[in-house]
């Protein structure tokens, strides 16, 4: 057991971290002029745009402790926002199951960031059972298109995407898994409607997105028609680092402490109270251990072994850890937190801090339910059987 | 024992239960909250008209001589459907402190706009340095000439914006955090050097920031002793943690037995949600927390009502026990409702961002917790 990292590892941070400080964000001029600046130079670094793509597409080829170095070094800030459609999860269906053509015309706009796309799966009757989806693509006579009709819901950036990647069902004759079909759809044409979803934090991110007699060309189609769960599931479980938002949690640890020492009590601050403090210290005593858990996850990673079943956890204990550490910030902004107007009475932090407790209500929910991914690690990691019929 | 209501409870009750099935569906609700007022003076002048705005208050005031359990009645009704008219700022605490200290002339002259609906009045008392203290009071009120000049900041005002008085703490003695020295006043919105800065909160309901720069006032304002207003608010303060504990009661009813419906109804894996064991013993925790309030609800309120000397540490133990099952209730309806639990379309949410605010009014569950261990 050895946890220092490589004199190779240590310079490798020390490259990431004057990359981060040379490309900040100079705070004046255009945030997206200098996004797609930012995104180019991360190119020019060999890759660094787009750090999770293979070698063969434009990647760094990093290993795993690269990765992880990098996710706790832009934890701190640094790059510009990012939504993971395109790069992280398009990217990588159309890379193993695309077609030359697919990848010539998508990838290059995708890595650029000068296209957005969002992801067609949840609808409103399939969720934690995604596989129930009945998002209807009938191929037309002459085989050129396929008609599209149904919904999808819970799509993040649907009113700001230019693209649409969808699960459709082209086939309900066999089990629910067979008969799904991938499909690149333009979002910007007659017969695609996008209604917006507001959320508790009163935030607007996510959409409905309804289908009426859509025709989509069928080069637009990923791979083979009735195998788009495959193509959707399989890449999904390669996710390693990341997953937990270890490093990002870290972060928000420590600016958790910073707002509790900013309400001051008597001579001291909140943080000085004992059930407050005591309650970070619980938290921060679970962040350490998660924090080894992905490190032991890394390591296998790194050997080149199947993940271990300790990586089963990573990401419910992780949403559960930021859940967490939102709910003390609420806590700490006390009444104040309640405050919803305009002009914001009390410490600075109390409005931001109720905004995102609420919004990470979701954590549990979205990418498998928790009580899924509890029964997903009962079968696959403990090889427990499905549970008892009644 | 007997925890039967009266018959007269029970017809206040049954008019509470019909008033908020006529008036408070979520839309109704809504679009209320976000109305000018923020409230409906059309519902207020009802419940004016039906008698629940004098229900705590002595006959001789030209109330109906109720108790705590009266209250408590009217807020877990209130509290299942979310009702924004400012019953709690009015009644149980501005109200409240007059009826609890007021002088007789204060109680004759107040007292009956506050109860047919004519006047409102509320609590200012909080300040941020003190967070959940009552007794860390930095306004100032100096006695000049035939009264006193009150200066400072009052913070998270409840209904401020509506009412026609504020019932104000300020030190006329004593250091910052002493208990001694704290006088109440009764304050008219319109004084000359009050300035408000009125704002929703994020459940729907309305708060003000207040500043008293100079405000003159004169003896007769003061409510109970000089000095001695500690004890006073203490009072205050402990019916209106009995009136919200009652809200969020009700709140928690309205959560756990819309959760059980919705996962009876939403099916996935060709199974209802409420086939799957993880989902039902969920919700029986979520039921079982829910009658443990409600115990410890009535307990509280009884004591309060016969007035027994253990009754502010109960009201410490349910505030606690309020936050707490508040939070795991909120955030199980919401779970178990899967993303349709996280939009403002179901009513789960905006209950449970209620339930959340009810743990940081007077006091959160640590908070609490401290005071009951003490």
């Amino acid at each position: 057991m050895d946890i220092e990292l490589s004199t190779e590892d240590e310079a490798f941070r020390a490259e990431v971290r004057a990359f981060l400080d040379d490309n900040k964000f100079p705070g004046k001029g255009d945030y997206f002029t200098w996004r797609l600046e930012w995104f180019q130079r991360a190119k020019d670094k060999g890759g660094w745009d787009v750090p999770k793509w293979p070698v063969e597409f434009g990647g760094p080829g990093w290993t795993p402790t690269q990765h992880f170095i990098w996710e706790q070094e832009t934890a701190r800030g640094g790059p510009p926002v990012d939504a993971p459609f395109g790069p992280g999860m398009l990217a990588p269906v159309l890379m193993h199951y695309g077609n030359d053509e697919q990848r010539e015309r998508f990838l290059p706009a995708i890595r650029a960031r000068t296209v957005n796309w969002c992801q067609g799966y949840s609808e409103p009757g399939a969720g934690s059972d995604l596989a129930a989806l009945k998002t209807k693509a009938e191929l037309t006579e002459d085989g050129k298109h396929y008609l599209v009709n149904g919904t999808k819901i819970w799509t993040t950036i649907a009113h700001l995407a230019d693209w649409i990647f969808c699960l459709t069902r082209t086939d309900d004759s066999g089990i629910k898994q067979q008969g799904i079909t991938f499909l690149l759809i333009p979002m910007k044409q007659q017969g695609v409607e996008v209604k917006p979803i507001i959320t508790l934090g009163g935030a607007h991110t996510v959409n409905m997105v309804h289908f009426t007699d859509v025709l989509v060309p069928v080069e637009n189609r990923v791979g083979e028609e009735g195998q788009g769960w495959t193509y959707a599931k399989g890449l999904l479980q390669h996710e390693r680092t990341g997953i937990a938002g270890i490093s990002r949690s870290i972060v928000a640890l420590e600016a958790l402490k910073d707002k509790a020492r900013s309400v001051k009590r008597g001579n001291g601050s909140l943080l000085d109270e004992p059930a407050f403090k005591t309650k970070v210290a619980a938290l921060e005593a679970d962040l350490l251990a998660l924090e080894f858990t992905e490190l032991r996850s890394l390591a296998t990673a790194q050997a080149g072994s199947d993940p271990g079943p300790e990586s089963s956890i990573l990401k419910l204990k992780g949403t559960e850890i930021q859940q967490r550490i939102q709910k003390l910030t609420v806590e700490a902004g006390g009444i104040y937190s309640a405050a919803w107007g305009v002009t914001q009475p009390g410490p600075k932090f109390a409005r931001g801090g109720m905004q995102g407790y609420l919004a990470s209500r979701a954590y549990t929910i979205y990418g498998g339910a928790s009580e899924v991914q509890k029964d997903v690690i009962a079968k696959n990691v403990l090889g427990l059987k499905q549970q008892a019929k009644r | 024992m007997d925890f039967e209501l009266t018959q007269e409870q029970q017809l206040v009750r049954d008019s509470l239960e019909r008033f908020v099935q006529d008036n408070y569906d979520l839309e109704a609700r809504q679009s209320l909250a976000a109305s000018k007022q923020g409230f409906s003076e059309q519902h207020w002048q009802q419940m004016a008209e039906l008698g629940w705005l004098g229900l705590p208050f002595a006959e001789s005031d030209g109330g109906f001589g109720g108790d705590a359990v009266d209250t408590m009645v009217v807020m877990e009704q209130f509290g299942r459907g979310l009702v924004l008219e400012p019953f709690l700022a009015s009644v149980v605490l501005g109200g409240g402190a007059l009826r609890r200290g007021g002088s007789a002339t204060q109680r004759s002259t107040v007292l009956p706009g506050v109860i047919d609906g004519s006047q409102q009045l509320t609590l200012a008392y909080a300040e941020e340095q003190a967070r959940f203290d009552l007794h860390d009071v930095t306004t100032t009120a100096r006695a000049e000439g035939d009264g006193f000049v009150i200066s400072g900041h009052k913070s998270m005002v409840p209904n401020a914006a509506s009412a026609s008085a504020f019932v104000v703490s300020a030190r006329t003695s004593g250091g910052q955090i002493d208990t001694q020295g704290i006088t109440l006043f009764l304050v008219p919105a319109n004084a000359a050097g009050v300035t408000r800065d009125d704002f929703p909160t994020v459940d729907g309901l309305r708060a003000s920031e207040i500043s008293f720069d100079g405000v003159k006032v004169d003896r007769d304002s003061v409510i109970g002793a000089v000095d001695d207003g500690h004890a006073l608010l203490s009072a205050v303060i402990d019916d209106g943690i009995l009136a919200i504990a009652a809200e969020a009661v009700g709140a928690m009813e309205i959560l756990y037995k819309d959760t059980v419906a919705y996962t009876q109804e939403r099916e996935q894996f060709d199974h209802p949600l409420s086939d799957f064991q993880v989902v039902q013993h969920r919700l029986v925790e979520m039921f079982m927390e829910y009658e443990q309030v409600k115990s410890l609800l009535y307990r509280a309120t009884l004591e309060a009502a016969q007035h027994a000397p253990t009754a502010q540490r109960t009201i410490h133990a349910l505030k606690h026990l309020v936050g707490k099952t508040g939070t795991f209730i909120g955030e199980n309806a919401v779970q178990l409702h899967g993303g349709m639990g996280m939009t403002e379309e179901l009513r789960v949410g905006h209950y449970f961002k209620r339930l959340l605010v009810i743990d940081q009014q007077f006091g959160d569950a640590d908070f609490h917790l401290q005071q009951f261990a003490a």
